[in-house]
């Protein structure tokens, strides 16, 4: 169909400009034209206006972005249009809500079915769930990684940015959870720092390795620690007043990397 | 650093582990196209990413439009708003169009206006020649569409100093004449790597050569092929030695380097004639660019 014996008929023109034609046929079309200057000139010829209404499908598309519902309602809130292109990026947010969605649906069902184990279960998986989301928005945009690296905006900002719309889902359902399965109202807003901790460690380990290793250096280490705990009373240690207060300093703690990491660290080397 | 000059590096080097990619270099780059030629593993991403500012030297002081990048945060902030970078290798978040792409990237380079950001996103598109495929999700365009758009977003803001990691990969012929056309005429600074020697003699204003972490070579395109003049014959016989033979479309056998044999008679080189000759070198050489 690439052949210079043959052209665009006005049949296969209309079809092509009304984009009735299957993608195989409509590339082969592009392909042909590119090669074709008779086909270039009758395409001119056939829709000189071709340019002015594509160009509104462009000027529509970087100036109304189609934001998610949630984002929509974001910017009605008062969320700048920048940065809700930043949020949008990250796959449009999808792919991070369904991991929260599943990691919340999967963290019911284990503590639901595990009576006996439901309280080590939960503090096991419910501050991973937060971790997992926002590393599932990171990961839509971690492709472009080398090339966001070398841009003047704040990466600091990018990183709460993405943090904040990844956890204002996971979040409230995994407290939901916990309200919802019998037997875990107590541990309702336990599992809160320990989450918020995994999920800025995760953020700062993000600094160095890619996000899905970041994750699993995470959820080893806390693994790690919950195995270490005694059993059955994992959650009381964990829900004890000066084990969280102890969460909330490593917090504070994580938090200061953070910004030292992403937007007050300097580059190696200096003046000779 | 004077008005001409966008980059300087000074002693700049950077090391991975014990290896190391790139030795102390001092270099100073000013306004035009310039090539960095070399082989594979030689330190030109290397030295590109630093440029870029992705990656920080191991060493050295690297000045991009007078902002001292390695002193902090805010000196590297408003250097990176005089660069545009193309890395080697883009791949592109799931589901965007090609407009929304060039719509992030413009964010992340702090156009804050949407208007504004619609118009200039519109011109990169039309500067690359895919303005009727802004809508296109990126999953749907050819490499050579991608290769484009990923120059496109290198483009916005017009940067003083673009740095372009192999742009022409990937690009059929007809699209790097375009390209070259597209660099040729902007007003700042490229500094462009590639192994297609052809570039650079069509584009490039001034040719690096780097291998195994050093520069081999920094002068003019004349400068370069003048190392090869009289080292490349062509004759019934290849030269003895020769670091590079093939047969000409007339039957002869074209040599580069060598003994020339009985008969050979000396031809134009090429630049990649010179740069075959150079990389063989052990030894760096300077033309008269210092």
């Amino acid at each position: 169909m690439t052949t210079q014996d043959w052209h665009v008929d006005d049949e296969l023109w209309a079809r092509y400009a009304d984009r009735s034609l299957d993608a195989v046929a409509a590339s082969s079309v592009d392909a042909h034209v590119v090669h074709c200057g008779d086909c270039q000139r009758r395409a001119a010829d056939w829709d000189p206006n071709a340019a002015a209404r594509v160009w509104p499908g462009v000027s529509r598309e970087v100036s109304r972005p189609r934001l998610p519902a949630p984002l929509r309602l974001a910017r009605r809130l008062g969320l700048s249009d920048s940065d809700a292109v930043v949020i949008g990026a990250s796959n449009g947010l999808y792919l991070p809500w369904v991991v929260a969605v599943g990691g919340a649906l999967v963290c019911a069902m284990l503590t639901g079915i595990s009576v006996r184990q439901q309280d080590i279960a939960f503090i096991l998986l419910a501050p991973l769930i937060p971790v997992l989301s926002v590393v599932a928005a990171y990961d839509a945009t971690d492709p472009l990684r080398e090339l966001v690296a070398g841009t003047a905006f704040s990466k600091l900002r990018i990183a709460l940015l993405r943090t904040s719309a990844a956890l204002v889902v996971a979040v409230p359902l995994t407290v939901a959870v916990s309200l919802g399965v019998p037997g875990l109202e107590d541990l309702a807003f336990v599992w809160l720092l320990p989450g918020l901790f995994l999920t800025l460690s995760t953020l700062v380990l993000m600094t160095w390795w890619r996000c899905w290793v970041a994750a699993g250096l995470t959820g080893l280490a806390w693994s790690s620690v919950v195995a270490g705990l005694d059993g059955a009373d994992s959650a009381l240690t964990v829900g004890a007043p000066p084990v969280q207060v102890g969460f909330a300093a490593l917090c504070c703690a994580a938090a200061a990397v953070l910004v030292r990491r992403a937007s007050t660290r300097r580059l190696m080397g200096g003046a000779r | 650093m004077t008005g001409s000059e966008i980059a300087v590096l000074e002693g700049v080097a950077r090391s991975f582990g014990r290896t190391k990619a790139l030795h102390p270099l001092d270099l100073t780059i000013g306004r035009g196209v310039v090539g960095l030629l070399g082989p594979n593993g030689a330190g030109k991403t290397t030295m590109l990413r630093l440029l870029a500012t992705s990656l920080p030297p191991s060493s050295g002081r690297i000045t991009v439009a007078g902002h001292d990048v390695t002193a902090d945060v805010a000196q590297r902030t408003a250097a990176r708003r005089h660069i545009g970078y193309l890395p080697q290798e883009v791949s592109f978040p799931r589901g965007m169009t090609a407009a929304g792409f060039l719509d992030y990237v413009a964010v992340l380079k702090e156009w804050g206006a949407a208007e504004r950001r619609r118009l200039e996103v519109q011109r990169v598109l039309g500067l690359v020649q895919l303005s009727e495929l802004g809508t296109k999700r990126v999953s749907a365009l050819s490499g050579g569409q991608r290769r484009r758009l990923a120059i496109a977003q290198a483009l916005i803001g017009s940067p003083d100093l673009l740095v372009l990691d192999e742009p022409t990969t990937g690009l059929d012929p007809e699209q790097r004449a375009s390209l070259r056309g597209l660099l040729g005429g902007l007003p700042g600074t490229v500094l462009i790597s590639t192994h297609q020697t052809e570039d650079v003699s069509a584009l490039c204003d001034r040719v690096l050569v780097i291998n195994a972490g050093s520069l081999r070579f920094d002068g003019s395109v004349t400068e370069l092929v003048g190392l090869a003049t009289g080292r490349v014959h062509v004759g019934r016989d290849a030269s003895q030695g020769a670091l590079s033979t093939w047969r000409t479309g007339t039957g002869g056998i074209r040599s580069v380097g060598g003994r020339p044999a009985p008969g050979a008679v000396p031809v134009d080189p090429s630049v990649e004639d010179a740069y075959l000759l150079l990389r063989a070198a052990q030894q760096p050489t300077t033309g008269a660019r210092p």
